[in-house]
């Protein structure tokens, strides 16, 4: 770009035949500049079809991890406007998830619910468009399944057979003492002898 | 025509011509009705490249080839609204008055040997007589809109399109000159020598041929209320100018005649300048085939089109000149060069005649 040149004497008045020459050559560039933009690639884009790259830092709609989340409560209570809410229940170290929702109609993208994870399994993602016709449409579900998978149902099973099992271990090892104790108690009915204490007087 | 119908029906002569008229009518609306959602399309596609985009890309598949037949649809069941001021009888009439006077231009055009409704002896007479009507319309659509920028744009145009109506005319002349007539049969007739192409831009008066076609380009531009010259409708300045309170049909008659306008000026210039509808090696088919017939039509329509296809090259190039400066250059620029150009045709044309060439 050439910088604004200030002429230093005033521009020559302007005749009546160089008027027509000054408008016949502009109206000619200006046709010349149009066909060539005519000519080039539209630098436009088909948008349903073809979307333009997005950066690996954009802060779009949420993606959640699901199978790794513990339901620490981190990013809702991190959360400034209180849009994120979850629902689930505990079996031991499983969770069943019922609901976590995000709305989008508080959510402002701002990232904060993803520092605070422990487990890093909340992310902004890189899908921005959520078209909508009606409200209830912004409030949106980020599970990906809801209840127990066959997975953790066995994971769910086995827990609970160990913990059976350590109970009944438990229970055998306790009452193998106590019965270790009787034992000990029947073999020596008579109590040893207190050791002499000092006398406190 | 007339002849053919009598062959054919048997009727009374004046039944005839009605049932002429009708059919001619028919042919004419529904020519300018395609016509205009081709130029609205073509407008809207070349806009967009020029811009460096794509323009409508969706309706109707391979590039938005039905977006005007969805906007026209759409513009047909709108609700057509009178304001509560208006004069009704003024704002009723004026859209149908600029579509007749639009539509009854088309009577004159050669689109072939053949093809054409009249052949009027001062054809191009008649267009600019009647074209100039398309300016009472739109005066009175601006008054009885009850409504101040539609009011400022009608005044324009009237101001305008009078003060271009002298150039416009002027600029005429040389090629009525060069063929002495105003009918736009015969001047495309002479042209059609030496196998079509003995155009008048071709002809030993090329140097003032050139010349007058550009000065009567800008006026036609002027004339049909084109960008640079779009005054009448400015919408930075007046909302949409005298067609502010239209909406629906009414508003796209309007619309209609503007797209018909550009086409007819396209027409004038190619029946003048550019040969009508002659085409290379025209004679070397039998004048009055349907070959023949054919090619003729194809080859005005498609230098008509190539007319109005730089119209809207011009549109999307050039910004919105002021009122004064359109005065301006009607009055101080186009009209002496056309004048100087009318001298020099009819030097040359006497030129030509005292030296017996």
């Amino acid at each position: 770009m050439a910088s604004l040149q200030i002429p230093k004497e005033p521009l020559p008045k302007p005749t009546w035949w160089g008027n027509v020459c000054a408008g016949v050559k502009s109206t000619w560039v200006g046709l010349g500049i149009t066909w060539r933009n005519f000519r080039s690639t539209p630098v436009t884009i088909q948008y349903p079809d073809e979307a333009l790259p997005i950066d690996a830092r954009y802060r779009g709609i949420h993606f959640l991890e699901q199978d790794i989340c513990i339901g620490c409560q981190a990013c809702a209570k991190a959360c400034p406007v209180d849009c994120i809410e979850m629902e689930y229940d505990r079996h031991g170290k499983e969770l069943e998830w019922f609901k976590f929702t995000v709305d989008y109609e508080k959510c402002m993208f701002c990232e904060l619910c993803v520092y605070p994870c422990p487990k890093d399994c909340i992310h902004l993602g890189s899908d921005y468009s959520m078209v909508s016709e009606t409200k209830p449409m912004f409030l949106k579900e980020l599970l990906s399944y809801t209840g127990l998978t066959e997975e953790q149902k066995v994971r769910i099973a086995k827990a609970d057979e160990l913990k059976k099992k350590k109970a009944a271990e438990k229970a055998a090892k306790k009452a193998a003492e106590k019965a270790a104790k009787e034992a000990e108690e029947a073999a020596a009915p008579e109590a040893p002898p207190e050791p002499p204490t000092k006398e406190k007087e | 025509m007339i002849e053919f119908l009598r062959d054919l029906l048997g009727f009374e002569t004046w039944l005839l011509v009605i049932v002429g008229a009708l059919i001619s009518f028919l042919a004419i609306f529904g020519f300018v009705a395609v016509l205009a959602m081709v130029a609205v399309w073509l407008e809207r596609k070349v806009g967009g490249h020029i811009q460096v985009r794509l323009g409508p890309m969706r309706v109707g598949g391979w590039h938005g080839w039905a977006q005007s037949i969805a906007d026209s649809l759409k513009l047909l069941m709108k609700e057509d609204m009178v304001v509560l001021g208006a004069d009704r009888v003024l704002f009723k009439l004026a859209p149908a008055i600029v579509m007749a006077t639009a539509l009854s231009t088309f009577v004159v055009l050669p689109f072939s040997p053949d093809l054409q409704v009249a052949d009027v002896d001062l054809g191009i007479f008649f267009v600019l007589a009647i074209s100039s009507i398309t300016t009472i319309g739109v005066v009175m659509a601006g008054w009885g809109s009850n409504n101040k920028w539609s009011l400022y744009g009608a005044m324009r145009e009237a101001a305008q399109v009078a003060s271009y109506e002298i150039p416009l005319g002027l600029s005429l002349m040389m090629p009525v000159m060069y063929y002495g007539t105003f009918s736009l049969k015969a001047a495309s007739d002479a042209q059609s020598g030496w196998y079509g192409m003995q155009w008048y831009i071709f002809s030993d008066a090329f140097w003032i041929a050139i010349p007058s076609f550009f000065l009567f380009f800008t006026a036609a531009l002027a004339e049909t209320k084109r960008t640079p010259f779009d005054l009448p409708e400015t919408e930075s300045e007046l909302v949409a100018g005298f067609h502010t309170e239209y909406s629906g049909m009414r508003w796209a008659f309007f619309f209609m005649e503007e797209y018909a306008a550009m086409f007819l000026m396209g027409a004038i210039g190619t029946a003048f300048w550019l040969g009508g509808y002659s085409f290379p090696g025209m004679n070397l088919l039998e004048a009055g085939s349907f070959l023949h017939t054919v090619l003729c039509i194809g080859s005005f329509v498609t230098k008509s089109m190539l007319l109005l296809l730089v119209m809207i090259w011009v549109r999307w190039t050039l910004p919105r000149l002021r009122i004064d400066q359109v005065m301006t250059m009607g009055y101080k620029y186009l009209t002496p060069l056309c004048l100087i150009l009318v001298f020099m045709a009819a030097g040359w044309e006497y030129f030509k005649f005292a030296m017996g060439w």
